[in-house]
């Protein structure tokens, strides 16, 4: 037990650091903007044609723009601190609002991509592991390693163009039904199960060599008995604990693939806001996903911690 | 019920690895293959089992029960593990699976393989493990148990499969004396229940305890056979002899020399481990010319005691004092692996020289060392991985008086090598201890080496000190 | 061994050769910004080896260019991430204490953000542009080198092997030299190949979402958004500019051997 409570724990203090740092670079951004911050953020509130230094004025005062820089650091982590994520700087809707839709988006695509992921890469890892050094080991390896070189907006310009426009099978982007979600999450799906391949190969391999399961073997067990006895569960274990680091690779291919699919999630609104300057929702999408990271890697801790008994004696 | 193995011979790509050897192994009479690294009793046991490695190929007979193995295809030869045939793991501990319970392992013994019930098959395994002495310890995970334990367990497995014939490759490896005494007593009691026993070991004791006939193999031959224990007392070859002489317990005691000046002196000295106190209120002293051997089981915080003395861990309590007069680098030591004293990318030679370098030592005094350590001088060319344990650890001998040390500490220093070498490097640490009046602890799980050569045992975890 | 020795071979051929084709851009001279609205997405013919893209301008030289601006900035991202976390990683293996606490702190607050968030963040304070995209990279790199240094050092030095070397009097210098050099500077290497293959596709996804460098620079990622609209067209300017990312990180992954650990 002591061992998952350190775990959630550390996860706790890197929930704190993402605030801190999103926080803390956002409040930089707004000081280190070049021009007039109350002039440009009236401006993209009422259009340049409409702005005066009146309305100016009157953000300057609202957002507390002309007080000392430490008073308004305090003030801007006190904002925080109460889950007030501030009004989008485009469109004047409440942040918090716009991130509740988008975090729907972006959680059914990374469930989905997740999904995929684990119903390719791990099955076809085991199959290569279970014969290593054979004929389909080597075609895994080859085909992980091409693909671990394609960086995932390029995977998915591919798909787009050959499944949705060339056979037009699938939507090319947007959001609606379930055909929609398809091909982000193929996208995602195939560069996180090129890596989780190779990680369940190695697993199910050093599984299969070790000497408990040779030693299970030679008690009687039929082969099959014997892998499902000894070998799914010793061979998950490495696979899971490496879902951490593929939690990684999962939120910035979010980022990437919202974009190019145009899915309203979570990435897609990030990007947008950094190209419009929209610094509450910089702010807020960039909170949002860390903090999911650090969710889904306390998933994870727990996951592992279910799964192997050394880990629950610790 | 019968296992005849007629002129099997083993060979491989480089040549034949197993000279044709013949035997017949009848139930309750255990056969014990013995001899060194290397010498092919391994090979002969996997070849039973038919587990050869791949690229190596048996040829010959092996009849177990009218059966020849060697003619049946491997799917059918698969089929007698665990029926038939049994091997219990060199290794215990890493045989079973870190992530189930002991019980369920032995359990699935009965259900799996004699498709017995769930409620009948925990009954069994309950009643097996209750008369192994490990009652309570099935609901526990492999790694929350002792070496000992563990062994206990993988047997209970082997037994529910229900095997005649039961092979033991190197069963003793890595336990110290008690725990192979109560695995030889386990051993020989699968064989007076009436079974096949076949056990392949380097060690002498352990064949003395389980009796029946042994063959002793040397460079992959059988060059001796005879029942137990007679061969052990009138043995005919040369190898033979030699290999009961390298016993510790046969060793001549070397004779205690006067003890010089103090080196270190330890008092009250405490040292916990894991919320466990490995000893307290310890008072030791070790003086020039003295040998001071520490016993005991492993996990009794032997070599920590040894590392408290030469300064390389601190104490909870107590204190060591160094001798004014020992010079900086004065406290030496050698491991109990060989390599893990040496950086591994780096020729051994090269080495020499840096060390001549840091210290300003004169070239002549290694060269002078070299034949006295047996050492052949092209082994200085080589990386560590490639010269074998023994010369290692000579060499590792070489470095360290080189540095005319004080005290020198033996950690476990040959556990890891055959019967004969660890004879000759012991001998070779008696020769430094008499010509240079050096002192030499050395650390050991095996009480007969320690009662040979120190004047005084200290023996840890439980058992008490005694001043011989 | 010859199969790892192979991989490399093949991963260098494969780098030198998108080098090479870098070096054709100056040679070939033609302008990469220069446009002619008359020549748009002209097949390849003799004028343009490799064609135009929509404003006319010379894929050649554009795909040239773009080979320059990824491999200098992988480099220089990679050498000075590699140079500060290797160095680091060690100090704080040897010198134990506050120090390493700190650095460990440190590493585990750049860490609390996926990698690509984090230079995304950093770029929002001056989209398109190239000092905070090559800052933002370097902060998440350093990182890896900072870890699996100081990781491998820490447990070189609690080896006997350490022990006994000052046993017999050697000191910090013969330690990094004979004992902590020889283990981490081989997973160094093979991080720091892997880390300029990161450095190449993060400048390229930037470039595509529009985060990163921004038209008319030639830049691999934001080549691949101007022409996208145009598949139809001119399916070869769009296929060229994803070809070569991806042999250059295919070497790079190539030359690095091992797997990654």
């Amino acid at each position: 037990m002591g061992g998952l409570i350190r775990a959630l724990g550390g996860r706790a203090v890197q929930a704190l650091l993402v605030a801190l740092l999103v926080g803390a670079a956002c409040f930089l951004m707004v000081r280190l903007l070049p021009g007039d911050m109350a002039y440009r953020i009236a401006a993209s509130r009422l259009g340049y044609d409409l702005v005066d230094s009146q309305a100016a004025e009157a953000v300057r005062q609202e957002l507390g723009l002309d007080r000392p820089w430490p008073l308004q650091l305090a003030a801007w982590f006190a904002g925080l601190a109460r889950l007030d994520l501030g009004v989008s700087l485009a469109s004047g809707e409440a942040v918090a609002t716009a991130l509740s839709i988008q975090l729907g988006h972006t959680l059914l695509l990374s469930a989905a991509a997740l999904l995929l992921s684990l119903l390719i890469g791990p099955p076809l890892g085991a199959l290569a592991g279970l014969r290593a050094g054979g004929w389909w080991d080597g075609t895994l390896l080859a085909l992980s390693a091409a693909l671990r070189a394609v960086p995932g907006f390029v995977i998915g310009v591919g798909l787009m163009l050959w499944l949705a426009v060339a056979w037009d099978w699938l939507p090319a982007g947007g959001v609606g039904g379930w055909r929609e979600v398809i091909l982000p999450a193929l996208t995602l799906a195939l560069g996180l199960a090129a890596a989780s391949s190779r990680v369940a190969r190695d697993a199910v391999a050093g599984v299969v060599a070790a000497p408990f399961f040779g030693f299970a073997r030679m008690k009687g067990l039929s082969d099959a008995a014997a892998f499902r006895r000894h070998g799914l569960r010793n061979a998950a274990i490495p696979v899971v604990a490496y879902l951490g680091l593929q939690l990684v690779m999962l939120i910035e291919g979010v980022v990437v693939v919202e974009s190019l699919f145009a899915w309203p999630g979570i990435g897609h609104a990030l990007v947008h806001a950094v190209l419009g300057r929209d610094i509450p929702m910089i702010q807020g999408t960039a909170l949002v996903m860390g903090l999911l990271f650090v969710a889904l890697n306390a998933l994870t801790d727990l996951a592992c911690w279910l799964l192997d008994p050394r880990r629950r004696a610790a | 019920m019968a296992l005849i193995v007629d002129n099997l011979a083993i060979h491989g790509s480089e040549g034949v690895l197993l000279r044709p050897a013949s035997f017949t192994l009848q139930p309750g009479r255990p056969l014990v293959l013995l001899g060194e690294t290397g010498s092919g009793k391994s090979l002969l046991a996997q070849a039973v089992m038919g587990v050869l490695p791949p690229g190596l190929t048996a040829t010959g007979r092996i009849v177990l029960d009218g059966q020849n193995l060697l003619a049946m295809a491997p799917r059918a030869r698969r089929a007698l593990w665990g029926r038939r045939i049994a091997m219990l793991p060199q290794e215990p501990w890493a045989a079973l699976d870190p992530s189930m319970r002991a019980a369920a392992q032995v359990e699935e013994v009965d259900r799996l393989v004699h498709r017995r019930s769930a409620a009948e098959a925990r009954q069994r395994s309950a009643a097996r493990l209750d008369r192994l002495g490990l009652a309570g310890a099935g609901r526990r995970y492999p790694f929350q148990l002792s070496g000992g334990m563990n062994q206990r367990v993988a047997l209970a497995a082997t037994e529910a499969a229900g095997a005649g014939l039961l092979i033991a490759d190197e069963p003793t490896k890595g336990l110290d004396a008690a725990l192979r005494d109560t695995a030889g007593a386990l051993l020989r009691a699968e064989a007076e229940a009436g079974r096949m026993l076949l056990v392949i070991t380097h060690d002498v004791a352990l064949a003395r305890l389980l009796g029946g006939d042994a063959l002793v193999m040397l460079a992959g031959a059988v060059i001796e056979a005879g029942p137990l224990p007679g061969l052990l007392a009138a043995p005919r070859h040369d190898y033979t002899r030699r290999l009961i002489a390298a016993e510790p317990a046969r060793w001549p005691r070397w004779t205690p020399r006067p003890a010089g000046r103090p080196i270190v002196e330890a008092a009250g000295l405490r040292k916990r481990l894991g919320g466990q106190e490995l000893f307290g209120g310890l008072d030791l002293g070790i003086a020039e010319g003295q040998v001071t051997a520490i016993a005991g089981r492993s996990g009794g915080g032997k070599t920590s005691l040894g590392n408290l003395l030469l300064g390389l861990l601190r104490p909870d309590a107590g204190s060591v004092r160094r001798a004014g007069w020992v010079a900086p680098f004065g406290l030496q030591k050698l491991y109990q692996d060989p390599l893990a004293g040496f950086a591994p990318q780096q020729r051994l030679g090269h080495g020499l020289q840096e060390l001549q370098r840091r210290h300003g030592l004169d070239a002549a005094a290694a060269q002078r060392l070299l034949p006295r350590l047996k050492l052949a001088p092209a082994l200085l060319a080589r990386r560590p991985a490639e010269v074998s344990g023994g010369e290692l650890q000579r060499f590792g001998l070489l470095r360290a008086l080189l540095l005319a040390p004080a005290l020198l500490f033996a950690d476990e220093a040959t556990s890891r090598l055959d019967p004969l070498t660890q004879q000759e490097i012991m001998a070779l640490l008696g020769e430094s201890v008499a010509e240079r009046n050096m002192a030499l602890l050395v650390v050991t799980h095996e009480t007969a080496l320690a009662e040979a050569v120190a004047g005084q045992v200290i023996r840890l975890g439980g058992g008490e000190r005694a001043m011989a | 061994m010859i199969r790892l020795r192979k991989k490399r071979l093949l991963g260098a051929g494969l780098l030198a050769a998108v080098a090479g084709f870098a070096l054709l851009g100056p040679l070939h001279g033609i302008d990469p910004l220069r446009q002619d609205l008359s020549a748009a997405l002209q097949p390849p013919g003799a004028a343009h080896p490799l064609g135009t893209d929509h404003l006319g301008r010379d894929l050649l030289a554009r795909l040239a260019a773009g080979a320059r601006l990824s491999f200098g900035f992988a480099l220089l991202a990679a050498l000075v991430s590699a140079g500060t976390g290797t160095l680091l990683g060690l100090l704080a293996a040897l010198r134990g204490g506050w120090a390493e606490r700190l650095l460990l702190g440190l590493a585990d607050a750049v860490q609390a953000l996926p990698a690509l968030l984090l230079v995304v963040l950093v770029t929002a304070f001056a989209p398109g542009e190239f000092l905070p995209l090559y800052l933002g990279v370097a902060l998440a790199l350093w990182v890896d080198f900072f870890r699996i240094a100081r990781n491998t050092a820490a447990s070189v030095l609690a080896r006997p092997q350490v022990e006994a070397a000052r046993l017999l009097g050697f000191g910090p210098g013969h330690l990094l030299r004979r004992h902590l050099w020889p283990e981490v500077a081989p997973l160094v290497a093979t991080l720091f190949a892997f880390a300029a293959g990161t450095a190449v596709t993060t400048v390229a996804a930037l470039a595509f979402i529009g985060v990163g460098a921004r038209p008319p620079v030639p830049e691999w990622g934001s080549m691949m958004t101007e022409l996208l609209p145009y598949y139809a067209e001119a399916p070869l300017a769009l296929l060229l500019p994803a070809l070569l990312i991806f042999l250059t990180v295919l070497g790079l992954h190539l030359l690095a051997g091992r797997e990654r650990g």
